[in-house]
């Protein structure tokens, strides 16, 4: 059997010591990066969060944006309602420069905020904001008092007027709650894109994780100019547009 | 005088095993064909499928209401307890083959509702048929 010296003896240990650590590393690396299963509560490990880019969005890219969401959730078909009293998750909104007279159409929406206002004034913690960063109405807890409506900068809330039926299996909506944007947190938790992110086939509406790295949509903020509407407020939104 | 006692307690308790008969509600269309072929709904681990079933219809508001909490604000999906699985289930079919809302009259779910005078709220929000693709 060959004797080792000193020197031989270190450089072996350490090439072993180093592959131990790496299978070692290798294990716990894989045990965080799991996926998280459908059973596991959301985490704040995530915030999604949506980029509109209003120079490429046209006014047939809205419209399209608003029937998706109607398709998705199941709204707009009410009846009895009329005018203000229509359901309006997403709304399209013309923003004229009064200098230049330049026109920019917006989708305006919930957005998300991470400080949201309906939630500081819901008297019955209805109004809530998941882990990741989705603000949702419990409609359990609802009792249809509209502070929520009153405290939203962007009038992004509406109140269901009327009995409904046929309500989407995924969406229900009734009489005397009140109702939003949901970011189509049903489609979200199986890993899909909200449907008026989907309806729009250019990259004018960009959805993912704001805190990942490696999304578009981090990328894209990181090296694009993009604004929050009424960002005086500091409510740091969900939402976030550009060309505005 | 306990003679008479006696006697008026037997006739009240005689009226009320008149009234407690034995109820089945509308099982609704598959939950019938499930039952039709032997198979055991609502059977949970370590109990018994008699004791499952008891279980299920007294404590079913309580599961769901502690299931819908944590899907909606911490967003834990799937599992055993959905109201939507209840309704795809407990729903009758009409001479038409429409799908007949869960809580109409005489279908599963008001006909022990209306029997004990409890007010079923699930329905003014959630959709009361199985959705359309299925």
């Amino acid at each position: 059997m060959k004797e080792l010296n000193r020197r031989e003896f270190i450089k072996n240990t350490t090439v072993a010591t180093a592959s131990v650590a790496t299978v070692a590393s290798g294990i716990s690396l894989t045990t965080f990066a799991a996926d998280p299963k459908e059973s596991d509560p959301v985490t704040n490990e995530k915030r999604w969060g949506m980029l509109i880019d209003a120079n490429k969005l046209s006014e047939v890219d809205i419209d399209d944006m608003v029937n998706a969401c109607q398709e998705e959730q199941g709204w707009g078909g009410e009846v009895h309602s009329t005018g203000d009293q229509k359901s309006g998750w997403i709304k399209k909104v013309k923003v004229r420069d009064t200098a230049t007279q330049r026109v920019s159409n917006l989708a305006l929406m919930c957005q998300h905020c991470e400080e949201p206002p309906c939630v500081d004034v819901c008297p019955t913690n209805a109004s809530m904001k998941r882990e990741d960063g989705i603000v949702l109405v419990d409609k359990h807890r609802c009792i249809g008092c509209r502070y929520c409506m009153m405290a939203c900068p962007y009038d992004a809330r509406s109140f269901v007027h009327e009995d409904l039926t046929d309500q989407k299996e995924h969406m229900p909506r009734g009489k005397g709650t009140v109702e939003s944007c949901t970011m189509c947190v049903h489609k979200v938790d199986k890993g899909e894109q909200p449907a008026c992110a989907q309806a729009v086939s250019s990259d004018a509406v960009i959805f993912g994780d704001l805190l990942d790295p490696t999304s578009n949509i981090h990328q894209t903020l990181k090296n694009v100019q993009s604004t929050q509407i009424r960002a005086d407020l500091n409510l740091n939104t969900g939402v976030r547009y550009s060309g505005i | 005088m306990s003679r008479l006692l006696i006697v008026l307690l037997s006739a009240m308790l005689s009226i009320t095993a008149a009234h407690a008969d034995h109820h089945i509600p509308n099982l609704g269309e598959k939950a019938n064909e499930f039952k039709d072929d032997g198979k055991k709904a609502h059977k949970r681990e370590g109990m018994s499928h008699a004791a499952s079933l008891i279980m299920q219809r007294k404590m079913h508001p309580e599961l769901l209401s502690h299931k819908r909490d944590k899907t909606l604000r911490q967003g834990v999906r799937g599992g055993y307890t959905q109201l939507q699985k209840c309704v795809d289930c407990h729903t009758s079919v009409d001479k038409n083959g429409e799908h007949i809302p869960v809580n109409a009259p005489d279908q599963f779910c008001s006909t022990c509702h209306e029997k004990v005078g409890v007010s079923l709220d699930c329905f003014s929000c959630h959709r009361t048929t199985p959705a359309e693709d299925m």
